[in-house]
């Protein structure tokens, strides 16, 4: 009788609460149809913005979720060797390449490449090697040990962002022009917006390929799905995870260099993106590649709605905003957008 | 591969006097056992007499503190689980451990995943669907999403993928309604008929030992009784305590 009771009760109360989140879902979906309406231009001149945003957001959020779906560790260095990787790019842009503002289109193509040619695989291994040195000794501990480790780590890779590159923010001079290279009425994308997408589509096409068609990335899956099954199965884990490591690190520099081409940056711009990074990679449904991206547009979409828009409460309130949503989505839909309830409960 | 001091026609492996501890619980306390090559050996005993713990042992997830493991001759113990696979053991654990949110086929896949040759890939894949054609008509579904009895044969399937030269079977009849557990019994011989040593871990007693050649009675991490199947189907002690007699 008394649990009869409590399961009615809890039928009840969950129904409740995704009523409540469907309510405030809705709310915000005739918000942005009203504004859409208030004035189309603007609206999706604000969307393109944080579409590019987001697609930043993802880069990174890739990495929390690549790693999480695998140890279920929350990597908080993953924002530090983000932004570091930034740092090194704008050296080999600025003092190895010397691209300028006014560089031909051809060198400024090549110098890109050849920038994410090193910190690409820079990154992935020291990416790789906190990995090795920082959280495989923990294996077996407690997962809180691993976890104060990647706060850890966090502060030790900030600092050597700091040590390296002092307080003062790095940026490069604006060889990709910010005139519109599509332009649709008074909508338009500029070349630099256009380089952002050029860039991380193919890398997402890459990474989607490897994790649904390869021998390793299917290995990874398994991993993620079971450790120990997929060590019966023969295989390796410890290898796989490594290769984890190895893409997450190497998106992070990709991120990096995107970043780079839209922002400044300095050494403790990886503590904020991360977080950002982190929250999309948990309102997507965190060990979800697809999630995290589409986590991550949203943000970035709301971010730029908010700065962007008309009778909103504007950037002070920006990270408030992202904040409450991430509580919203732990009490309305724990386990993210795409995330599947798991026995875990993860 | 040189044959070790057993020579070739030496049992398919050989465990001798292991210890297994977790922290401070001492698991296994000088486990000695032998699969001959050709045999079904059933390990048969209560809930937490060890037996899964010996399987982990061979399979390399729990490293023995103490004695041997040799496989075709060779020395195994202490060596990666990934290895172990590769050299030729393959596992169908217990609780079926699917990777539940990839289908029926990449469940497979991921069984051969240490084989080198792809070209035999699609041959045996029609081979487990031959045993199992309730698994061909399911190849696209997601594992998770199937029944026990579903599962279990996938699981079966997968670890045949690895082309094993021992198959480690471990509570396969767990959970199954009996026309399921009688088919999967009926797959363990037809797979045993066509060459490939069996070590099967059960506690449904009267089908293991039906099933079985010789047989390895567990109890509080020791082996308290082994013998020919047959004569420990009739053991009293078995009888009053396996077999819900007495």
């Amino acid at each position: 009788m008394t649990t009869a009771a409590a399961t009615l009760q809890r039928i009840r109360s969950s129904s409740l609460i995704d009523a409540i989140g469907l309510l405030i879902l809705a709310a915000f979906v005739v918000w942005l149809i009203y504004k859409f309406g208030e004035n189309p231009t603007r609206f999706l001149n604000v969307g393109i913005i944080g579409a590019t945003n987001g697609a930043i957001y993802g880069l990174v959020a890739l990495g929390y979720t690549l790693v999480y779906g695998i140890l279920q560790l929350i990597n908080f260095a993953h924002g530090d060797v983000f932004a570091l990787s930034g740092l090194v790019a704008s050296t080999l842009i600025i003092s190895v390449w010397g691209l300028e503002a006014d560089t031909n289109v051809i060198l400024v193509v090549l110098g890109l490449l050849a920038t994410l040619a090193i910190t690409v695989p820079l990154f992935a291994t020291i990416n790789a090697t906190i990995e090795r040195v920082a959280y495989k000794p923990l294996r077996r501990a407690p997962r809180l040990a691993a976890l104060i480790t990647a706060v850890g780590m966090s502060f030790i890779v900030q600092n050597v962002s700091l040590a390296l590159y002092g307080v003062d923010f790095e940026s490069v001079p604006n060889f990709i022009p910010r005139t519109s290279a599509i332009e649709i009425g008074d909508v338009a994308i500029q070349w630099n917006k256009v380089a952002i997408f050029l860039i991380v589509i193919p890398v997402l096409l890459v990474l989607t390929w490897f994790v649904r068609t390869t021998r390793q990335g299917k290995g990874m899956r398994a991993v993620a799905q079971d450790t120990e099954a997929a060590a019966m199965m023969g295989i390796d884990v410890n290898r796989t995870i490594s290769v984890t490591f190895v893409l997450a690190g190497s998106l992070a520099a990709v991120a990096g260099l995107v970043y780079l081409l839209q922002f400044n940056i300095r050494y403790d711009t990886g503590f904020e993106l991360g977080l950002i990074a982190f929250t999309a990679a948990v309102l997507g449904g965190i060990g979800n590649l697809t999630g995290a991206v589409l986590g991550a547009m949203m943000i970035g979409m709301v971010q730029a709605f908010n700065e962007g828009l008309d009778g909103t409460p504007g950037s002070d309130w920006t990270r408030s905003i992202v904040f409450g949503i991430l509580i919203a989505v732990l009490v309305f839909r724990p386990q993210g957008i795409l995330g599947e309830r798991t026995p875990e409960g993860a | 591969m040189s044959t070790g001091a057993s020579g070739p026609s030496g049992p398919v492996l050989e465990i001798a006097d292991v210890h297994v501890y977790y922290g401070a619980i001492h698991a296994l306390k000088g486990i000695s056992l032998e699969v001959g090559s050709g045999e079904i050996v059933t390990l048969i005993g209560a809930n937490g007499a060890g037996k899964s713990t010996t399987l982990r042992a061979i399979n390399g997830l729990n490293r023995p503190r103490q004695g041997s493991i040799r496989f075709q001759g060779q020395e195994i113990t202490g060596t990666p689980p990934h290895a172990i696979v590769k050299g030729g053991i393959s596992q169908s654990p217990e609780g079926r451990r699917l990777f539940p949110r990839m289908s029926v086929t990449e469940n497979l896949e991921m069984g051969a995943f240490q084989r080198d040759d792809k070209q035999n890939f699609a041959e045996d894949m029609e081979r487990v669907f031959e045993l199992f054609p309730r698994l061909k008509e399911r190849r696209m579904q997601k594992a998770g999403t199937m029944s026990g009895g579903e599962q279990q044969m996938c699981a079966i399937g997968r670890a045949l993928m690895a082309r094993p030269k021992l198959l480690l079977l471990d509570e396969p009849s767990m959970g199954l309604a009996p026309i399921f557990v009688e088919r999967i019994f009926e797959t363990i011989v037809e797979v045993n008929r066509q060459g490939t040593p069996v070590l099967l871990v059960e506690q449904n007693a009267l089908m293991a030992l039906d099933v079985a050649n010789r047989g390895y009675v567990m109890e509080t991490g020791r082996i308290a009784l082994e013998g020919p199947a047959a004569e420990l189907k009739v053991n009293e002690r078995v009888r009053a305590t396996y077999l819900g007699e007495g």
